[in-house]
């Protein structure tokens, strides 16, 4: 099935921060024209100021010019004080023209040559008056030549007001391009940075909501592996309890035709044993055995049966030292017979029933004492520690989550390869011809199956001829 | 009224294996007489004998039995359901009923023992362990105990 590709969190993240920084560059960029306009706004009014300021210079020359006709024309003093007046204006517009062009060199000369042009003036029109006053008439002090300096000086200062004005107007019409184009700049870099944002923006919510999509999806995909997987576990302890039942009812009817098969040549060896002749005897006898061995699988087959059912009053802390003492006494002539030597250190509690506990530890010794070396005391030792978490983590269907004893049953016996280790668990599994060891090999698959029952584990670990050593996991009481 | 010491007990056994029957019957021939041993095949067929149904009606081939062995697992009418009927019965509770069977289920000897039960028995795999059971069984209930004639 082909996956559909959604976006990662981390490109929601990416998203997320393209249009954060998008929205940041696109306010400095009109936070920065919104500068540019304020800037050509100011240069365009100082401009305009500069204009203003050079006409009203002009107007204040022309006006000097009349009072100066008037006074001469009409000796009225009236002229003379308004010439003064309009004198000192001249030259506070200068200066305030010096100061608004400083950043000019061409309008500085330009306003220094209209100074020198207008001081020229006014030197001449003071000599005017003081002619007019020390003579009472102009008379020897007009004439042609004269007369052409001052309109030249006029002209000169005329030109050059013209000047200065034509300079201000070009950088006028300069500084307003720049601003229009700021100004025009302006919405257009706006529109594109939020057309920008908008876009990455809607991205990012597109993401995140198939993001959020996937994320559902892949939560309901996981719950329905969960419902699927509940299922089959249902499925498989309802399977589990069916096929003990079906060993518990198949072994309980096999033994009505089998006590059948004892007791009827039970009855022919006694009721004609004279009469059999040859291998008729033992004929009988092999059914007899067969019959036997027959019985001890199917008790085995019960029994194991039996092991898995978990009956819940049963189950009690079981103090493993006191089990294993009580089935030590009882099984004290087996181990008298094999000079054997059992050792327990001191072992925890665990849940769980004693009878089964004791079933347990009375397989592994047997077993240990079954397969001991022969003319070897055999040596059992039983010790208990924490488990190590490395070795919990092995078996993964343990609760990792709970602490656990690890108890080893070791013997000095004949061991086994330890390709076997996990064959030995299994029901009717042997490694041994029956002529060696007796037994049917159920013993070690109905312990795990208790082991098992009470949240545990056993397995085992072995070098032929080297002993071998039962490993088990159980969880400690939590107290 | 009472049944002497040391007197052969007659035996009713209610089984319905043709197997377990006859050997049941070989079983007691060491110990009882053959005409001592009567059997019948079935729960309904056990009543009907009890309360001289016929073909039960003829008290000389079918006398009043002693004990009853009591199979559980039988057709028709099963042995708890035989057994109920008997301890419901004034005439017939006095009867001592000895459960004989492959069973050796908890519940079923739970059960029988408070219906009214006197023994439990599991049947024996070989044919001496159930020689040994029918001695004691008549050595116990015609020599030790008393029972009502």
């Amino acid at each position: 099935m082909k996956e559909p590709k959604y976006p990662s969190l981390h490109q929601v993240k990416i998203y997320s921060i393209v249009t954060l920084i998008l929205i940041m560059v696109g306010s400095g960029v009109s936070y920065w024209t919104a500068g540019r306009i304020d800037f050509y706004t100011n240069e365009l009014m100082h401009t305009d100021k500069v204009v203003k300021r050079t006409g009203e210079l002009y107007a204040s020359i022309l006006e000097r010019e009349t009072n100066i006709r008037g006074y001469v024309i009409t000796k009225d003093q009236d002229f003379l004080s308004y010439y003064n007046q309009s004198n000192i204006d001249a030259k506070l517009l200068i200066d305030e023209l010096q100061v608004l062009t400083i950043d000019n060199a061409q309008q500085q000369r330009n306003i220094e040559q209209l100074r020198n042009l207008v001081e020229e003036r006014i030197r001449s029109f003071e000599a005017t008056v003081s002619y007019l006053d020390t003579h009472g008439s102009l008379e020897g002090f007009v004439g042609p030549t004269r007369t052409n300096v001052e309109l030249t000086g006029y002209k000169l200062i005329k030109n050059i007001v013209f000047d200065i004005n034509q300079v201000e107007n070009k950088l006028f019409i300069q500084r307003n391009k720049r601003l229009v184009n700021n100004i025009n700049a302006l919405p257009f870099i706006v529109g594109l940075i939020s057309l920008f944002s908008v876009t990455i923006g809607l991205m990012t919510l597109f993401s995140v909501y198939q993001y959020n999509k996937a994320q559902k999806n892949s939560y309901l995909e996981i719950s329905d592996v969960q419902k699927k997987l509940r299922e089959k576990i249902q499925l498989l302890d309802d399977l589990n309890v069916e096929l003990e039942q079906f060993a518990y009812v198949a072994s309980h009817d096999l033994q009505e035709p089998l006590r059948k098969i004892t007791a009827f040549s039970d009855l022919l060896n006694l009721q004609y044993y004279d009469k059999l002749e040859g291998d008729g005897l033992l004929y009988l006898n092999r059914i007899t055995a067969a019959a036997v061995r027959m019985r001890q699988l199917i008790t085995d087959l019960l029994e194991y049966s039996r092991a898995g059912k978990i009956d819940l009053d049963a189950i009690r802390p079981v103090m493993l030292n006191k089990v294993i003492a009580e089935l030590l006494e009882d099984i004290e002539i087996a181990i008298q017979d094999k000079s054997a030597q059992v050792q327990v250190d001191p072992l925890g509690k665990v849940l769980g029933s004693d009878t089964e506990f004791r079933q347990v530890f009375q397989n592994l010794i047997a077993n240990a004492l079954k397969f001991s070396k022969p003319a070897v005391s055999s040596i059992i030792t039983i010790t208990s520690c924490d488990a190590e978490e490395s070795i919990v983590k092995n078996f993964t269907f343990l609760d990792q989550s709970l602490s656990y004893y690890h108890i080893q049953v070791i013997d000095n016996g004949i061991g086994f390869g330890n390709e076997h280790a996990e064959k030995i668990f299994s029901v009717f599994q042997r490694l041994h011809g029956k002529k060696e060891f007796e037994g049917t090999g159920i013993g070690l698959a109905i312990t795990r199956k208790i082991i098992e029952k009470y949240q545990g584990w056993i397995y085992a670990e072995s070098v032929t001829g080297n002993g071998a050593t039962f490993h088990i996991i159980l969880p400690k009481i939590t107290e | 009224m009472l049944k002497s010491v040391d007197k052969p007990i007659h035996i009713l056994v209610a089984e319905d294996d043709e197997d377990d029957k006859l050997l049941i019957i070989k079983a007691f021939e060491r110990t009882l007489p053959k005409e001592k041993v009567t059997c019948v095949e079935d729960g309904e067929a056990l009543l009907r004998y009890l309360k001289r149904m016929p073909p039960y009606d003829n008290l000389d081939l079918y006398p009043n039995p002693d004990i009853i062995l009591l199979d559980l697992n039988m057709p028709r009418k099963d042995g708890k359901e035989a057994l109920a009927e008997i301890k419901a019965n004034d005439n017939l509770k006095m009867i001592p009923v000895i459960i004989f069977t492959t069973s050796n289920n908890e519940e079923d000897i739970k059960a029988t023992y408070k219906m009214g039960s006197s023994s439990f028995i599991t049947k024996p795999s070989s044919f001496e362990g159930l020689v040994r059971v029918t001695e004691e069984l008549e050595n116990y209930w015609s020599k030790t105990v008393m029972l009502p004639a």
